[in-house]
């Protein structure tokens, strides 16, 4: 079995991150095993957890309505941003579509490491905003096939 | 264009008082708020005018001071989708942060707009040299494309509501 800290920097989402930012990557790090149909977070909560997919699948929900699967996401993918800023609560859910194991680093203490050490700060928010550029670009795809006229 | 020099000591004083003003980079040191002028000018674009377009290399940003910019993606035999509108006190544009450094949409003035205009190559050398400065773009970068990313899932939720 692969130890927790080779998981971490072995992550796809951390694998270009300097080996020397391990500490703070890997305090109060834990793995996590959820069932399929279990909830990872839930819309509305306090946020304060990264989630590094190792295997399964997780759907981010909005509402409980028909429709509310707004993407799915797999192994090496990442979940997990609201503890970056206010109001600091889930903007969205998460749900295990079958049996998930995830790696979760805690959001609290990576942001104050970021605060008090730049570099880790900047290597962090880089990562992170590289995969929000990602998915903005997904969801926009999404938006423009939802929107496309349908053939007759 | 011609970013470094021959601008008159008060139109870079202005540049610096809108700079320092721009909601996107409040809080920001007066020292970085120096290293990002010196990377800025001034633009003016005419309504319908072309901010960037799709495929173009990347490799500025723009903070918006006045007027309206629509954003465009454009389909092979489809006329160009609107994907989002914004206007004064938002940015624009962070493909110059990424490979392949590539614009993802076309970005059109829908009036006449004031932007500020950054030299992201630049600045992403000086990212690198000074992490601080790094972080705090970075960081705010990070959050508008959260806030983005949010309000684009919420529309494409409420889209598939009424066309299921």
């Amino acid at each position: 079995m692969p130890k927790l800290e080779d998981k971490i920097m072995e992550h796809p989402f951390l694998k270009t991150m300097p080996p020397e930012h391990l500490q703070p990557l890997l305090k109060n790090a834990l793995e996590v095993e959820f069932q399929s149909g279990e909830i990872l977070f839930r819309e509305g909560e306090p946020a304060n957890r990264l989630f590094l997919i190792e295997t399964g699948r997780v759907a981010i929900e909005a509402g409980t309505h028909q429709g509310k699967t707004v993407q799915t996401l797999g192994p090496g993918e990442v979940l997990g941003w609201s503890w970056l800023f206010p109001p600091f609560t889930w903007h969205f859910s998460a749900r295990a579509m079958e049996s998930t194991e995830c790696v979760v680093l805690d959001g609290g203490h990576l942001l104050v490491m970021a605060e008090e050490n730049p570099k880790f700060g900047y290597d962090l928010m880089r990562l992170i905003s590289q995969v929000l550029v990602g998915r903005l670009q997904v969801t926009r795809k999404k938006m423009l096939e939802a929107s496309a006229p349908k053939e007759p | 264009m011609n970013t470094d020099s021959e601008q008159p000591a008060s139109d870079l004083k202005q540049l610096s008082r809108l700079i320092a003003a721009h909601p996107f980079l409040k809080g920001l040191s007066s020292q970085h708020l120096q290293v990002l002028s010196a990377a800025a000018m001034l633009k003016d674009f005419a309504p319908g005018e072309i901010i960037f377009q799709e495929g173009d290399p990347a490799n500025r940003f723009y903070l918006i001071e006045s007027g309206k910019v629509t954003l465009e993606i454009s389909e092979k035999d489809r006329e160009p989708t609107l994907i989002q509108t914004i206007s004064a006190g938002d940015v624009l544009g962070w493909s110059w942060l990424f490979p392949p450094y590539y614009w993802h949409f076309n970005a059109r003035a829908a009036e006449a707009t004031k932007a500020i205009f950054f030299y992201g190559t630049r600045l992403r050398e000086q990212c690198e040299e000074d992490r601080a400065l790094g972080y705090e773009l970075m960081k705010r970068m990070a959050e508008i494309m959260i806030e983005r990313l949010q309000a684009t899932r919420r529309q494409l939720r409420e889209l598939r509501l009424s066309h299921p």
